[in-house]
Order: structure tokens, then C-alpha cells, then sequence
């Protein structure tokens, strides 16, 4: 009985003890590795790291399609225009979208508009890199996880939320702010003033896509280009690490390594070699590597380099260039493109404003590349470049800004507008035959969402454009 | 709060501390046959109505203590009459067991260790014994059990030394692909760590941690399968658990045991290839080429330079293990002990790699008194080695010039020699990676029993190990000309720390109610905790050449990842016997666990199984040895990982940049509102013995269905998370396992024993969760466009790999399936069209498997195999695509040919094109490009998704024993040599290396992608046991 006692006593006492301990010592759910808040300004350096490194992807995803890159493997896929599996950039683009939406609800909470002003800045950069790929995307049931299966918002209309996310931002950004962005802003550091040029930059590229549409007014465009950005100091852009290394240069590297990748095509070659043009351009020896016996040999898309060794009989990038310096920026908007953004826009309505956007335009990107003056003047001197305002095309203007922009994206949705109508150039070989002989207008949507989301992702081909290359 | 809890604990640790002791009585003696007067090792004494017993030795000896003079103790063994005695005042009772008649009485180890009668059980339930696990020489326990329990599936995942081995009970329970599977392990009643952690980067064949385990101090092993067996064990066993019990010191004389073991493995199988082609490309011989064998004809060329090399036999060295184990075991009636020491050590087939392994065991038990005993143990072992990266090492050696000798692989002054490309055997020399790992496993267990109706028992169990982890990858050395491996190097030192605790506490109350019925309840209590810390830190760019130290880089990142998990159980058993031929099982649990949203946490699931002995019941023929039917009902729920509710932010490792940290939103998001997963399974099944136990069979059906399944679904990017956690489906496993055993042939000395087992596995996702319509497990990559991916979906089976496939005009358009009978469809090109639909091309989960061991004995001579198979699968074969687009397979010898490929053409008519299969123009003037294999073979999936059934002689060994009558001439009491060979035959119709081996390792369910792992090994070993 005694015993019994003794027993009923410990076990009573032990299950209210244990009743009582057991919620707290089970309490020890809260993730010890991922904070549940973030402040403002650490999402704000992840942004503007981020969008940097997508204006890379995707210039690396499409720079084979406008022919600055080209594959040393023949019939490669990136090369030839097959469908390919951009998930991961699609994931990047959305990855950055969900940080600027969360940080832009948390600004708005907070009033610190300046962060909201940048916020929607960028998100609508990023959204006009995703649309030009892929033209119908999800977005207005993104983000904020209403549904698991965002439906797909059309193009066109997507196009009046960069608008007007770019105008949002410029007020904004002039707007009080209760507290003010500065290192955290791997773009500027703060320069709200380089911010709202950087905006009225991104209305004109938005806005020239536009061109031959009906909303489309020249007269806008080139009031934004007053706005802009006007000198390579404001350039939007982000300054790689030591401790990270610029992408373009890491790709040099590694083809070093022969880890092949970054050879130069033989159209971007040609188009500066004398070719093409009359002219050899200066600028080439800035951008691109030599061969073993210092000739710039391109490679031809899609056919791959033949009997070729691995290194030193063809161009690639080569570490320690302009592009390709470790520390070297990561250009996300320049004043060179704004200058043909310019030129385009003014061609119709006021040809010497657009003669003089042009040369200035060359005039920038010579200047970023440091080439020497001699050069630039020779070069400028040439009759098929200084070639006067009344004989200035628009072949002239692309071609000057597909230089210019060398490994940029915007190049694709300019080749696009343009009908890929840069001089010499030809589909690659073993293009892929079921685009029956014409070249790629848009991105398929990617394997992750067909699977995820496939009830709402949109059937199309490769040859089914977006809204504003119609 | 948790000192509240521990106080607790304490606080009963006083009380059974504090209980007094009293005297007990040893009952000592033999057990013999009464047929041939020979002694029965291994024979049962259980006392009647308790837990509590032990086996003979190999003389027959038996001891055991008995806690009064009422005691009857019952004697039994397989293929004998089972005998119960009264103690009485006797000291020895000699026992002699007549063959034949009635029961079957096997014992096995279930849940907390408890040994139960077989008979009893309502469940299936099978072991192995040491010999069995200790005969193929298997470092690793896991793969010790293949293809010896039914309803088992043991996979390599590949040869290396120390790599893991994956085991599957009854098929995959979860839908999540980077679910374990994997069954609880537990270790004298205590459950331990087995998790594989792989190396973040290229695969290195890690090792599952109950490798660390020394299979020499293993005396059973019992695989408890359905849920019914493991309701005691709780969430952590839902799939399964394998039971060790590891060896005991014996009352009696001091007993040495010495084992030795040396073994060499080899490359057991590997593709066909093709050595009549070398380096180039279009039939042209380059030798500085990036293409290893598209080049000239080797005979043609007739220059020393340009001769094939053989590099598939030269690459891989001779693997070699040495193993040597030595235990002391002893004690007498207080207190007993058993205290080993084990070294491993063992040299791969890929060069550089090894590993090694050395344990030290001590365990003892003492009795206090005939209330109150207490046993405890301490196992440490420290394990690791270089892990190559032998799925980059595969990928190297597909590279690599066929007609450059890849064992001349480094220059004087120590870069690497090579024509371009990298080196095999170079990167695996000094692309390094190292483990180290010290790991202690204890357990303390007190048995307290005032009364002979009522018994205390606490068990504290704890496993902590540390893995040190260092990769390096050197940089440039700064010599002109070098090619380096990496053009910066990099070092990473990982630093894992993880700690187990599992305490038990239960109540054993015990009632003989009358002759007919009796009944013992159980009711316990459970805490399990877990802490895992991981901190990484990466240097890369080194400063000076060679010398590999964090500091002596230019970046550094770190990382760090920790979790805590904690699980609360209370638990009851109740088990009614009813006059020994009804037995039924009832169990219920009830487990908190704190990685569930608190409102859900909490979660109670029941069982409840049945086992009926007929043959005791009715009059049976006199050949119908013993008969039982047994049924079960069980429930399981099941936690989910710590740390995953809610959304969260993280801070990509690339940071501090500029001094400045930035954070993104996590993209998982963990369903705050998440339950636990259910798991319901049924089990019919009978066991039945015929002709005095010369035949036995098991027959089991299963089913099983796990509902509520937690899932990290994949969602649209778009949505601001990438994955959602959350319960979204169910799937079923059914099928049957069969188990017949025998002893055919039993003639004076000579006698033939047989084990069989087999077992069938269907299983259907029946379920996924509204607005999700699929669920990629994971894909695996091939060359053009040959990627395949295994995709879940509703109504179907785990397991399907959908890719690519020719065309075939006459297949259904809505056919998902491929149906590789029809015709293919032959392009205006002359070569089979592609289609990038992706259909399913198989089904990477066995529908049979099973094994066979069969055992001779004749005097002292002992010879026994044990065969396996599997059958009913497809894995996707990505060597053979690697293979096709390097031109080193056989087929491509062809490649001077003209052929008309069997097929229509778009009008349907016989195609009759003949098209030249090489590169470049052919003898027709047609330019070919790139060729067959390169434009079309190697795209199609289909080409690669091939049967992957095998049968293997899985172990081979012959043993001599020296007689009791040499031995008395020695100093020896025991003393064994025998030979064995694992894998030396095997059958498959699988072109490649073993279709064993696969690249994932044993963590995940991503299987049927067999990858370019390490290739499985065959094995031959000496091996010497002596006794002293």
C-alpha cells in the first residue's frame, strides 16, 4: 500500500510537472537561421545587387540570338534558337519582384519614400525585362500569395504598369522620406538626383518599344530624354566585388579555364573588324580578345568552332577588359543608350537632333571605353560615321547602339523592332527547323511554370510576338 | 522549463535508485538434442510469463537468473518440442529437446529491445542473426541485409569506401522527393542517427551514418515493417525500423574473440565500348581535340602515338579493406561485459579514395538484485576518409582521349599532364575532400520490479557526433603553362555538430489472470531531442600557391545553419494472450512534436493486431507442424522538418558585400495551419510449418496508404514563393511478401538449409491536393534535349521517368505512356524523328524483388550463397547517353555504315532511305554533320530508359571450423577461416556499370537515375575468427 502511494504520488506529480513543461520545452520552433523581418535597407542592397545580376542573365540568355556570343559547340541550343528552359531566370525576375513588392509595402508603411520611390523604380524594370521575354506574365495576383495559380496579365496592359510605376517612383522620389537611402544602394549610394534621372532614363527605353503603336508619341520620349541621364557618371550600373567578382569577367575566367563560354560571334566581330562597315572600329580591341596571333576571329553561331582548338584561335572575352574586369561595373542603363534612344525617337520630326543624339551617343560609349582620342577622332572622322545629319538611317542608329550596348538585353528587344535588320547578319546554322528559316521573337515560358502553373500559362510558339513587335 | 522536466526525470532516477536490493538465484545447465545427444546453440530459456530470458552458447551452455524457486523456465528451439520447467531449488537443469512436433517458438526482438515470442506476434516481423550479416564482410550494416528480409529493398548507392546504402521497408511512403524514407534505427533500445549528409557541391559518396556502427558487435538484427510493428516508436519509425542488438557478455569464462578480414574489390561490370576509334572529331585523328573518340580509325593510323589505351581498366585501381576486430566478453551471475575494439580500413577502385572506421565498445550489466538490474553502454567511433568526386570522376573519364593513357597523369614539377583536358585521376588526387567524424553512442537502462506483477524500466539514450569536413581545390601553382583544376581554388571547412537524446520511461504491469488468459499493459513516456549545427565557411583565391588556409584567401563566405527538434510521446500497449493461441495487441500513442503549427501538434493514432495459432487449436494432420493467421490495423502520424512554418527571410551567402548584408524573401513558405501526416496500414498474414519444421512459409499482404502527405510543393514563382509546404496528397503501397524457409536435406552430418524471400510493391499517388496538378521529384540531365524527370501525378505510380521519344505516328495523340512496339516514324532526313512530349518511358520502382541463401553444412565445413534479384523497373541510364555523345559506345563502331533505319515516312509508306551513321560527307556525298548518335541517337530519352532488373550472387563463402577434437590440442576454443566473393556473378540486362550504383546517395527518393556515380565493386575476402 505504501508502495502504491509512493507510486501514485511520483506519477501524479511527474504528469502535471511534465503537463505544464512539456508546451514550453516544445516551444522551439522559431527558425534560428532566418530572421521574420527584414529591414528595409537590407532588402534594398539584395535589389539592387539582384537587378544588376538580371540585366546579366539575360543579357547572357539572349546575347547568342543578336549574335554578340556564339557557342564553340555546334547545333548548340542557345545558338540555333530552340526552346529552352529559362526557369532559373524566371525565378530571378520573380525573386526580385517579391523582395521590391515586400519592400515597397513596408516604405509605404513606414513612409520612407525614397525607398519606395527606388522600389518602383526597379520593379518596374524588372517587370519590362520580364515582359520583353515573355510577353504575358503573371503580376497583379502576384506576390502577396492570393492564389497558387496567378492568372496572366496581358502584355500590353502590363506595359501601362511600368509606365506607371516609373511616375509613381519620380514622385516618390522627391516626396519627404523618413529616412534616406545610402550604401544600402549598391546603384547610386543615395544619389536621389542620379535615381530620378535613372527613371526618366527607363520611360524613354520603355516608351521608344512603343514606336508604331498607337500610344506611342515621339515628342514624350524625347521630353523624358531631357530628364535623363546626362553624362556616363550617372550611368545606372553596379561596381562588382572583391569579394564577387563582375559576371562577364568570371565568364572570362572561366573560358580561360576552359570552362568555354563568352566566345564572340562572328557578326559582332565583322561589325567592327572593317567587314561590314568601312571602318574598323577602335573600340574592338577594347572589348573583345585575339587570337594567338592577335587576329579577332569570331565564330559563327550555331556551327561551332570546327576544328579549332579550345583556345587561341578565336575571340572570346578576355579577363581585364572594359566588360570584363573583375571589379568592372555591371551596366544596367548607360548614356549612350539614352543618346539613340534619343536619335530614334527624334529621326522622324528633327533629323539634326537626332544626328547629334547619335554622335553623342558614340561619343559615350568611346568615352566608358576609354579609347584613346586619336582613335575616337579618326574613327568619328569617317565618312560612313560622320555621315550628316539628312544621310543618317535608322540603320545607322542600330548599329551604333548594338555596339554600344555590347552584351546588354536591350539589344534583343532593339534587334526585335528592328527586324534583326543589322548588316550582314544571317540565321544561324542548324537553326532550329521549326521556326522555318526566321529568327526567335520571344522566350518559351519556362518548364517550371508550365508544370506548377499550367492551366494559366499561355500556348505559344517562338515566333508569336510580343505585344509591342507586332 | 525544460529543468522542470529533467527535474522530473531526477526526481524517479532517486526513487528507483533508492529501492532496496535483494538476492536472486542462478539457474545453470545445457541444452542438448535428444536425437543425436549434440548441444543447441542458440537455444531460447525465457521465464514463463516475463520478458526476461537468454540463448545457449555454442556448447549448449545456458545461464540465467531467476528471481524465486516458482520460477518455470521454458526451453525452446526452432524444429523442437519447446519443454517448461519448475525451478524448484535446482541450481543446473540439464535439458534435452525432442525434434519435432508442435510450435514454431522463435523469438525476436521488438520495440525497447523487448525480446516476444514470434508466435505471438500479429504482425510480420523478421531477423538475422550475426553470421548472416557478418558472412558478405559489409562494412556498412544497411547493406549487410540485402536481399535477406522480405518487403526490404537495400540499394548501393555505389562502391566507394564508406558509402551509403539506402534502405526501403514496404516501398516509399512520401511524395516529398527529398523526403528519407528510411526506417528508425535503433541500438539496444535506443533509436540513433542514420542520415547521409552529401556534400553541397559535386556528389562524394557520403556515408550514412549507421555505418559508424561496427557489424562484428551486432548479435540480431529484427526488421519491424508495418506500422503496427513500430506504434511504440512513434513518428520517427512511420517507415519502419531496424532493431540492433548488439552483443552481450555471457556468465561463464572470460571469452576472447579475434576476427581478421582482408578483401579486394574490383569493377564488377562496365558498358561496352568501343576501341577502334581515338581522339578527334568527323574521322579525323586531332590529339589535342576536345572529342575523346570521334576521330581517326586506330588501326588505320598504325602510329604508336595513336593507340587505345584501355583507360576503363587502367583508371581503377584494386580496392582493398583490412579488417580487424577483437572482444572480450565475460561475467558471472552479478554482472556481465562485453568490450571491443574495431579498425577499418579500405582503398576504392577509384584511385585516392578511402576510408576507414575505428570503434570501441564497452557494454555491461549488473544485478543488483532479482528487483533491480541495470546495463549500460558506450560505443565511440571515429570514421572518415578522401571522398572523390566520382561522379565528376565518370564524367572526366567520358572526356578523356581514348588514345592518351589516363594513368600519366602528372608532370615532374606537379601540374597536371594533359592535352587539354582535365584529368581523371589528377582531379581526384588533388580536388580533395575529407571527413572526419567522432561520434559516441551511450545508453544507461535500469529495470526496477517491486513485484513480480510490476517493472519500472528507464532507458536514457544519447548519440553526438561531430563531422569535420575540408574540400579543397587547388588554385594555380604559378608554373608557366599549367592547367590548373580551378582558377582560383577555393577551401571549405564545414563543421557539423549534432546531438541525440532519447529518453524512456515506462510501466510494465503483468497479470496471469487464470490458466486461460494473461495480460501485460505498458505505458511510457518518450522525449526525443535533436540539435544540428552546421557552419561552412568558403576561401577561395588563394594568396600562395599550396598553402591551404582560410586566411590565405581573398574571399570568404560563411554560412551556418542549426535546428532543434523535440518530440514528447505518452504511450500504452495492452497485449491479452488467451490460453497461448489467441494473442491481441492493442496500442495507442499520443506524440507532441515541435515542429508542427501548436494548435496541430499534438496528435494521438492507435493499433490494434490480432494473431491467431489454429494449429493449437484444432486437430491438425500429423505433418501440419504449426499454423497462424495474424491481422493488423495501424495508425502513424508523422511530424515534418523543424524551422519550416511560416514565411521568413534569408541573407544569400554572397554577403557582407561593401560591408553591407542583404536579405531576400525566403522562397519556401510553410502552411501555417499544417497537420501531421496519417499513415493507415492493414496486414494480413499467416506463417505456417509443415513436416516437423522442414518447411515453414510466411505469407504477408500489406497495404498501406499515407494521407495528408507533407509536401514542399513546387508553385509558380509568381506567387512570391517557389515552394509551399503544406499536406497535399496520399499515396498507397500494397503487395505481398512471402518468406519460405526449410531444411530439405538433413543426413547425419549433412544438412541443407534454405531461406527464400520475395516480395511484390504496387503503389498509386492517390491523391494531390486541389490546384496542384503535378509534382517533379527530379530530373536528371542528357544530352540534347534527353533530360528526363520523374513527375508525380494523380492516379498513377511513383516512380515514372517521362522524356523524350521517337515519333510514332500509329500511338494514340493523348497517349502517355510509350509504346515502344509501334512504328517509328523515319524523317525526309532518312534518321527516326524526335519528339520533345514528354511520355512515360518507365518506372524506377521494382514490382519484385526478393532473394534466396542457401547453407550447406557438413562437419566443420560450411558453404552458403546468398542469390538476390529485382526485377519490374527502368532506370534512366545517363552513362549511355554521355557514352553516345562521345562516340565510345560499341554500337558506334558502326559508324562507317549505311543503313535504312526500319520505319514509315510521312505518307505513310515503308521508309527506304539509306543514310550513312558517321560524321562529315559521306561515301554518298551527303554532309552528316555531327552524325548519328550526335544529331539524333543521343537526344531521344527513350534510348536510355532501359530495364535495369538484375540477379546477382551476392555473397559466396565457405567456412571450416576446426573440431571440438583438434581444438583440445590447441589454445584455441573456437578457430574459423573461410573465403567469401560478394557480386561475382551478376545477370542484368542493363549495358553500364552495375545498375546498382546511383549518384544521389541514400538521403532522398530521387531514384531511377543512376547517374555517373561510383561504379559497384566485386569483392573477394579471407577471413580468420578465433575464440579464445
Amino acid at each position: 500500500m505504501k508502495l502504491k502511494n509512493k507510486i501514485q504520488a511520483i506519477l501524479g506529480a511527474s504528469l502535471v510537472l511534465s503537463a505544464s513543461a512539456c508546451e514550453s520545452y516544445l516551444d522551439v520552433n522559431e527558425n534560428p537561421n532566418n530572421p521574420q523581418d527584414a529591414p528595409i535597407s537590407g532588402l534594398m542592397t539584395n535589389i539592387t545587387y539582384e537587378t544588376s545580376l538580371n540585366v546579366y542573365r539575360e543579357g547572357s540568355a539572349v546575347s547568342s540570338y543578336v549574335q554578340y556570343l556564339a557557342s564553340p559547340n555546334p547545333a548548340s541550343s542557345s545558338d540555333t534558337m530552340e526552346p529552352l528552359n529559362f526557369s532559373s531566370l524566371w525565378f530571378s525576375l520573380y525573386n526580385v519582384m517579391t523582395d521590391l513588392y515586400t519592400m515597397n509595402e513596408k516604405a509605404e508603411a513606414e513612409g520612407a519614400l525614397q525607398y519606395l520611390g527606388a522600389g518602383q523604380v526597379l520593379m518596374a524594370l524588372n517587370l519590362g525585362m520580364t515582359v520583353d521575354l515573355f510577353g504575358n506574365v503573371p503580376f497583379s495576383e502576384s506576390f502577396n500569395f492570393s492564389t497558387v495559380t496567378p492568372a496572366y496579365d496581358d502584355d500590353q496592359v502590363l506595359y501601362g504598369n511600368v509606365m506607371s510605376l516609373l511616375d509613381q517612383g519620380i514622385s516618390n522620389l522627391q516626396a519627404t522620406s523618413t529616412s534616406s537611402i545610402g550604401n544600402d544602394d549598391f546603384i547610386y549610394g543615395g544619389d536621389i538626383d542620379s535615381w530620378m534621372k535613372f527613371a526618366y532614363t527607363l520611360k524613354a527605353r520603355y516608351m521608344i518599344h512603343m514606336k508604331g503603336d498607337a500610344g506611342y508619341s515621339a515628342a514624350e520620349v524625347l521630353a523624358a530624354a531631357d530628364r535623363g541621364f546626362t553624362s556616363n557618371a550617372e550611368n545606372a550600373q553596379v561596381i562588382f566585388f572583391e569579394q564577387r567578382f563582375n559576371p562577364w569577367a568570371q565568364d572570362a575566367i572561366n573560358n580561360a579555364n576552359l570552362l568555354l563560354t563568352g566566345w564572340i560571334s562572328e557578326q559582332f566581330i565583322q561589325a567592327l573588324d572593317g567587314t561590314s562597315y568601312p571602318t574598323v572600329d577602335p573600340r574592338l580591341a577594347l572589348m573583345v580578345g585575339t587570337t594567338d596571333d592577335g587576329e579577332f576571329v569570331g565564330t559563327v553561331n550555331g556551327a561551332g568552332r570546327g576544328d579549332a582548338p579550345e583556345q587561341g584561335a578565336r575571340s572570346t572575352l578576355v579577363e581585364g577588359q572594359y566588360y570584363t574586369t573583375r571589379q568592372a561595373p555591371l551596366l544596367i542603363a548607360t548614356y549612350a543608350e539614352l543618346k539613340f534612344i534619343e536619335a530614334e525617337a527624334a529621326f522622324e520630326t528633327d533629323k539634326s537632333r537626332a544626328y547629334t543624339a547619335y554622335l553623342a551617343g558614340i561619343n559615350a560609349h568611346m568615352d566608358m571605353l576609354s579609347v584613346n582620342s586619336s582613335d575616337k577622332e579618326a574613327y568619328l572622322a569617317d565618312p560612313s560615321v560622320s555621315m550628316g545629319a539628312d544621310a543618317l538611317t535608322l540603320d545607322d542608329i542600330f548599329k551604333e547602339k548594338y555596339v554600344a550596348m555590347f552584351l546588354h538585353p536591350e539589344t534583343w528587344n532593339d534587334a526585335r523592332r528592328h527586324d534583326y535588320g543589322y548588316k550582314d547578319m544571317t540565321l544561324p546554322d542548324n537553326i532550329n527547323p521549326d521556326l522555318g528559316g526566321e529568327y526567335i521573337r520571344r522566350l518559351a515560358y519556362p518548364d517550371s511554370e508550365v508544370s506548377r502553373n499550367g492551366t494559366n500559362v499561355p500556348s505559344v510558339s517562338l515566333l508569336d510576338r510580343v505585344w509591342w513587335d507586332q | 522549463m525544460k529543468k522542470n522536466y529533467a527535474m522530473t526525470l531526477l526526481f524517479l532516477f532517486g526513487f528507483l535508485a533508492s529501492i532496496p536490493l535483494y538476492a536472486q538465484q542462478t539457474v545453470k545447465g545445457r541444452v542438448t538434442a535428444q536425437e543425436d545427444g549434440e548441444p543447441l546453440p542458440g537455444a531460447s530459456i525465457l521465464i514463463q510469463g516475463t520478458s526476461t530470458g537468454t540463448v545457449t552458447d555454442i556448447d549448449g551452455n545456458y545461464s540465467i537468473e531467476v528471481p524465486n524457486a516458482d520460477a518455470i523456465l521454458v526451453f525452446s528451439f526452432i524444429g523442437f518440442d519447446s519443454k517448461s520447467l519448475p525451478v524448484g531449488s535446482a541450481t543446473t537443469l540439464d535439458v534435452v529437446l525432442a525434434t519435432a512436433a508442435s510450435d514454431l517458438d522463435e523469438f525476436i526482438v521488438t520495440a525497447f529491445g523487448i525480446s516476444q515470442e514470434k508466435k505471438s506476434l500479429g504482425y510480420a516481423a523478421q531477423s538475422i542473426d550475426s553470421e548472416a550479416i557478418t558472412t558478405s564482410r559489409q562494412p556498412n550494416i544497411v547493406n549487410a541485409l540485402q536481399g535477406q528480409v522480405a518487403g526490404v529493398q537495400v540499394t548501393n548507392s555505389g562502391g566507394a569506401p564508406g558509402q551509403s546504402a539506402r534502405i526501403i521497408i514496404r516501398g516509399i511512403n512520401s511524395l516529398d522527393p527529398s523526403a528519407d524514407n528510411q526506417p528508425l534505427f535503433v541500438v539496444d533500445g535506443v533509436p540513433v542517427d542514420n542520415s547521409t549528409v552529401e556534400s553541397g557541391g559535386t556528389p562524394r559518396g557520403m556515408t550514412n551514418r549507421i555505418a559508424d556502427i561496427n557489424p562484428n558487435d551486432i548479435e540480431t538484427m529484427s526488421v519491424l515493417k508495418g506500422a503496427a510493428a513500430t506504434a511504440l516508436y512513434g513518428v520517427r519509425a512511420a517507415n519502419g525500423a531496424v532493431i540492433i542488438t548488439t552483443k552481450k557478455g555471457k556468465v561463464g569464462q572470460v571469452q576472447v574473440n579475434f576476427s581478421s578480414s582482408l578483401g579486394f574489390d574490383q569493377l564488377v561490370k562496365k558498358p561496352e565500348l568501343q576501341d577502334q576509334y581515338g581522339q578527334g572529331f568527323s574521322g579525323v585523328r586531332n590529339d589535342t581535340s576536345f572529342w575523346p573518340s570521334w576521330g581517326a580509325n586506330i588501326a588505320d593510323e598504325n602510329d604508336p602515338n595513336y593507340v587505345y589505351q584501355d583507360n576503363w581498366t587502367r583508371a581503377f585501381n584494386t580496392g582493398k579493406t583490412f579488417d580487424n576486430s577483437l572482444s572480450i566478453s565475460g561475467g558471472n551471475e552479478k554482472a556481465t561485459f562485453y568490450g571491443s575494439f574495431g579498425r577499418l580500413d579500405q582503398e576504392g577502385i577509384i584511385p585516392f579514395s578511402d576510408w576507414a572506421r575505428t570503434t570501441a565498445k564497452l557494454s555491461g550489466t549488473v544485478k543488483m538484485s532479482e528487483k533491480f538490474n541495470f546495463s549500460g553502454s558506450i560505443n565511440f567511433s571515429n570514421s572518415g576518409g578522401n571522398r572523390v568526386p566520382h561522379d565528376r570522376f565518370l564524367e572526366r573519364m567520358m572526356y578523356w582521349s581514348e588514345t592518351t593513357d589516363v594513368a600519366d597523369y602528372i608532370n615532374e614539377d606537379g601540374t597536371m599532364k594533359t592535352y587539354g583536358n582535365t584529368n581523371p585521376i589528377y582531379d581526384a588526387r588533388f580536388a580533395t575532400y575529407e571527413d572526419d567524424v567522432n561520434r559516441i553512442i551511450g545508453n544507461l537502462n535500469f529495470n526496477y520490479s517491486p513485484t513480480d506483477w510490476l517493472m519500472f524500466s528507464y532507458r536514457l539514450g544519447t548519440d553526438f557526433y561531430s563531422d569535420s569536413r575540408t574540400e579543397i581545390t587547388p588554385g594555380p601553382m604559378g608554373i608557366d603553362g599549367e592547367q590548373a583544376l580551378s582558377s582560383t581554388g577555393f577551401i571549405e571547412e564545414t563543421r557539423i555538430n549534432s546531438k541525440d537524446l532519447n529518453s524512456n520511461f515506462y510501466i510494465t504491469l503483468k497479470k496471469q489472470w487464470n490458466s486461460d488468459w494473461n495480460t501485460q499493459l505498458r505505458l511510457g513516456n518518450d522525449v526525443f531531442e535533436r540539435r544540428y549545427d552546421r557552419i561552412t565557411a568558403t576561401g577561395s583565391n588563394f594568396v600562395i600557391p599550396g598553402f591551404y588556409n582560410l586566411s590565405n584567401t581573398t574571399q570568404i563566405f560563411a554560412s551556418q545553419g542549426k535546428s532543434v527538434r523535440r518530440l514528447v510521446g505518452f504511450y500504452g500497449d495492452l497485449m491479452v494472450d488467451y490460453k497461448n493461441f489467441l494473442f491481441l495487441n492493442v496500442t495507442g500513442r499520443n506524440d507532441i512534436s515541435s515542429t508542427l503549427p501548436k494548435e496541430n501538434n499534438s496528435f494521438f493514432y492507435p493499433s490494434v493486431n490480432l494473431g491467431y495459432v489454429f494449429s493449437e487449436n484444432f486437430d491438425m494432420p500429423s505433418w501440419f507442424t504449426f499454423g497462424k493467421l495474424r491481422a493488423s490495423w495501424a495508425q502513424v502520424g508523422k511530424d515534418t522538418n523543424p524551422h519550416i512554418l511560416g514565411a521568413t527571410f534569408v541573407s544569400p551567402s554572397v554577403f557582407p558585400l561593401n560591408g553591407q548584408v542583404g536579405f531576400s524573401k525566403n522562397s519556401t513558405f510553410g502552411d501555417p495551419a499544417l497537420k501531421p501526416e496519417k499513415t493507415t496500414s492493414i496486414e494480413f498474414g499467416t506463417q505456417l510449418a509443415f513436416f516437423n519444421n522442414k518447411l515453414n512459409l510466411d505469407v504477408t499482404y500489406y497495404k498501406s496508404n499515407a494521407q495528408d502527405q507533407i509536401i514542399p510543393v513546387p508553385i509558380s514563382d509568381a506567387t512570391g514563393f517557389s515552394s509551399y509546404i503544406t499536406n497535399a496528397g496520399e499515396i498507397e503501397n500494397r503487395g505481398f511478401e512471402f518468406v519460405i524457409g526449410g531444411t530439405p536435406i538433413e543426413r547425419g552430418d549433412f544438412r541443407w538449409d534454405v531461406t527464400a524471400n520475395l516480395t511484390t510493391n504496387r503503389n498509386e499517388v492517390k491523391s494531390i491536393r486541389e490546384g496542384i496538378d503535378q509534382i517533379v521529384v527530379g530530373s536528371q540531365f542528357g544530352y540534347g534535349g534527353a533530360t528526363v524527370t520523374m513527375i508525380l501525378k494523380e492516379g498513377e505510380a511513383y516512380g515514372n521517368i517521362f522524356g523524350a521519344s521517337y515519333v510514332r505516328p500509329d500511338a494514340a495523340s493523348d497517349a502517355t505512356v510509350l509504346d515502344r512496339s509501334l512504328t517509328q516514324l523515319i524523317g525526309a532526313n532518312g534518321f527516326p524523328a524526335r519528339t520533345g512530349n514528354q511520355l512515360i518511358l518507365g518506372n524506377a520502382v521494382p514490382k519484385f524483388f526478393g532473394g534466396v541463401r542457401n547453407q550447406f553444412t557438413y562437419k566443420g565445413f560450411e558453404l552458403s550463397f546468398l542469390i538476390d534479384f529485382r526485377t519490374g523497373l527502368e532506370q534512366y541510364d545517363q552513362f549511355g547517353n554521355f557514352l553516345s555523345a562521345f562516340g565510345k559506345q560499341k554500337d558506334s563502331e558502326r559508324r562507317n555504315e549505311t543503313v535504312v533505319f526500319p520505319g514509315v515516312i510521312a505518307d505513310g509508306s515503308q521508309n527506304t532511305k539509306a543514310v550513312w551513321l558517321g560524321q562529315g560527307v559521306g561515301p554518298d556525298g551527303v554532309n552528316y554533320g555531327a552524325g548519328f548518335w550526335r544529331n539524333t541517337y543521343r537526344g531521344v530519352s527513350e534510348n536510355f530508359v532501359n530495364d535495369a532488373s538484375f540477379l546477382k550472387l551476392r555473397n559466396i563463402t565457405l567456412a571450416y571450423s576446426l573440431q571440438p577434437q583438434v581444438l583440445e590440442k590447441t589454445p584455441f576454443r573456437t578457430a574459423r577461416i573461410s573465403v567469401a566473393a560478394n557480386n561475382i556473378l551478376l545477370s542484368t540486362p542493363w549495358d553500364g556499370f552495375d545498375p546498382e550504383s546511383f549518384s544521389a546517395g541514400a538521403g532522398g527518393n530521387a531514384i531511377g537515375f543512376t547517374g555517373l556515380g561510383f561504379p559497384g565493386v566485386q569483392s573477394y575476402f579471407v577471413t580468420l575468427n578465433l575464440g579464445l
